[in-house]
């Protein structure tokens, strides 16, 4: 095993109040890319 | 009045089916032909694999559902194609075979109007010798049956590790051609956590095992990605992650055969190898499922649907990596020869890989098949759906909906650990899914900001809320369709 998630990287990976903002942050990106469509590439 | 007939009820199959009850007129049916009663949400199957879940938690019958949605249900499976029907029926038509009850082997020859083949990919467990779930102590995580005696393997692996046993771990793809790397890479981060959890983690040797060049290929070539302010390779953050939880790996690996707690594999330097373990789980290759088709005559016509899996409106040209484009991919996922026929979902033919195609120094390929997951299934099978109503109404209509891979983004939220405070997620987006060189040169096909990596607790709690809001949505219930696919 090797450290390469540093002490404080790890702390805001974990903590609750971080990540409920994260979460909120990744379910709207995920959405916005989602509701961002679906399209054909063939004609411009 | 129309007969759409949707063969298969996973991800691509049901929300095809729902769509269509929802927007058609009941004068129109909507008949389902699948062999397994029950739907799952296969994503969770990884935590079934780890004892977090039951195979209870993530499957629901579908024949009551069906019944009161009015979508007619036949618990069979799909044997050859007719699109043309034959000397007696006139109508196209899908013969099919019973797999349950007083009917079970009876077959019958359901007719359509319109088709659509989400009948997804066939585990193709034969393609490795020694290859099969539960033989040999390897296991698979493909369907919640699966799952489920992999935890009951691994319980008994970490009940040997309590009494001080030190074991090997191999987890990764058992064929030079499998795809579905992203399960395995959730399975082995879940695995690991559970054995920290069980405090036996220090007894474990774990090892990745895997057809991919790089770690981080997962079949799409890899990735540039937006990790926080910085600019990550796929690779980089997988190797980060890895060695972080003492995770070993093995790459360019074709496992071409598995004997009781021995993988045998050759490497793109054209080495044969082994690598024993006491516990593995290894997901197969996977196949069309070999059907046939007939023309009016009973010629034989089944070069005209499939190619391995279904032909759909792909450039199937051959041609080198290097002349591969988006516009390869098809975008209706209709049939060429039967505009009645669609496949979305796993069930259709991709034009060609997305990862760089690698051969050993032997000739085996040693390369990821493209994966197709859950949310371009959901997309894909929705655009047919809407297609087909489209065409009912009128049916010289063009297809105005279209959803190539290489114009959709994708969400691929891997799970890496279980746990409500302890859990983790590693939350992977990307678009374009298939790279586009031409609009993206610099960051190797994708756009970045909407191609991004993030990890910690939030991922599992969003792979967890979108468990719950996919089962909600597949039970259709008070607006399901608000959810999107
Ligand atoms: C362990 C695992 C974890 C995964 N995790 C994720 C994830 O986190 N996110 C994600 O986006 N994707 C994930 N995927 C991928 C995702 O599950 C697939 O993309 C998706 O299931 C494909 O949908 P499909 O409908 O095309 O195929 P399937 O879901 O495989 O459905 C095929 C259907 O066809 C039926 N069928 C088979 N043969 C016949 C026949 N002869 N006649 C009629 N019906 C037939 C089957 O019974 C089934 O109902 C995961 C896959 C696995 C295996």
């Amino acid at each position: 095993m090797t450290r390469r998630i540093s002490k404080y990287k790890r702390f805001m990976m974990m903590n609750p109040i971080v990540q409920f903002f994260k979460f909120i942050f990744l379910s709207l990106k995920v959405l916005v890319i989602v509701a961002g469509g679906h399209g054909g590439t063939r004609k411009a | 009045m129309s007969k759409i007939v949707v063969l298969g009820a996973g991800i691509a199959g049901h929300v095809a089916a729902s769509h269509l009850r929802r927007k058609l007129p009941k004068e129109h049916e909507v008949v389902v032909v699948s062999p397994n009663s029950n739907y799952q949400w296969i994503p969770s199957n990884i935590w079934v694999g780890i004892g977090r879940m039951k195979p209870r938690d993530l499957i629901f019958p579908l024949a009551p559902l069906y019944a009161k949605k009015h979508i007619d249900y036949k618990q069979a499976k799909a044997i050859s194609f007719y699109p043309e029907g034959d000397n007696e029926e006139q109508k196209p038509y899908v013969l099919v075979e019973y797999v349950t009850g007083d009917e079970k082997g009876k077959q019958e020859k359901v007719t359509y109007d319109y088709l659509i083949n989400a009948t997804g990919p066939k585990l193709n467990f034969e393609g490795t010798e020694g290859l099969s779930p539960g033989k040999n102590k390897a296991h698979s995580v493909c369907t919640y049956t699966h799952a489920q005696e992999a935890w009951v393997a691994l319980e008994e692996v970490i009940k040997q590790m309590k009494q001080g046993k030190k074991v090997k771990i191999l987890i990764g793809t058992g064929h030079a051609k499998a795809t579905c790397q992203g399960a395995a890479f959730e399975y082995i981060l879940n695995v690991e956590q559970e054995l920290r959890r069980h405090k036996v983690r220090d007894m474990a040797e774990i090892t990745w095992i895997s057809n991919e060049y790089q770690l981080g290929d997962f079949g799409m070539d890899g990735m540039l990605l937006s990790y926080g302010s910085n600019i990550m390779k796929s690779n980089e953050m997988v190797e980060m992650v890895f060695e972080d939880r003492g995770i070993h790996w093995i790459l360019g690996a074709g496992v071409n055969k598995v004997e009781d707690g021995l993988a045998h594999y050759e490497t793109l330097d054209g080495e044969y190898k082994q690598e024993s373990y006491d516990f593995a789980m290894l997901i197969p290759s996977f196949s069309g499922h070999g059907f046939k088709a007939y023309d009016k005559n009973g010629g034989d016509i089944t070069e005209k649907l499939f190619k391995g899996f279904m032909i759909v409106d792909a450039d199937y040209t051959p041609k080198p990596y290097e002349e591969w484009t988006v516009q390869d991919w098809p975008e209706t996922y209709q049939n060429p020869s039967y505009a009645n026929i669609f496949a979305p979902g796993i069930a259709f033919a991709p034009p060609h890989g997305i990862s760089k195609p690698r051969k050993s120094k032997n000739g085996t390929d040693i390369t990821p098949a493209p994966p197709r997951t859950g949310m371009p299934s959901g997309i894909t099978a929705k655009l047919v759906a809407d297609n087909i109503i489209e065409m009912i109404k009128n049916p010289s209509h063009e297809l105005h909906h279209k959803g190539s891979m290489g114009n959709m983004g994708a969400a691929c939220i891997a799970s890496a650990g279980f746990g409500m405070t302890k859990g983790s997620g590693i939350s992977i987006t990307t678009y374009p899914i298939v790279p586009d060189f031409k609009k993206y040169p610099d960051t190797h096909g994708r756009k970045l900001g909407k191609t991004f990596g993030s990890i910690g607790l939030a991922g599992h709690w969003l792979k967890l809320a979108l468990h719950y809001a996919f089962i909600y949505k597949a039970k259709m219930k008070p607006f399901w369709w608000l959810i999107p696919e």
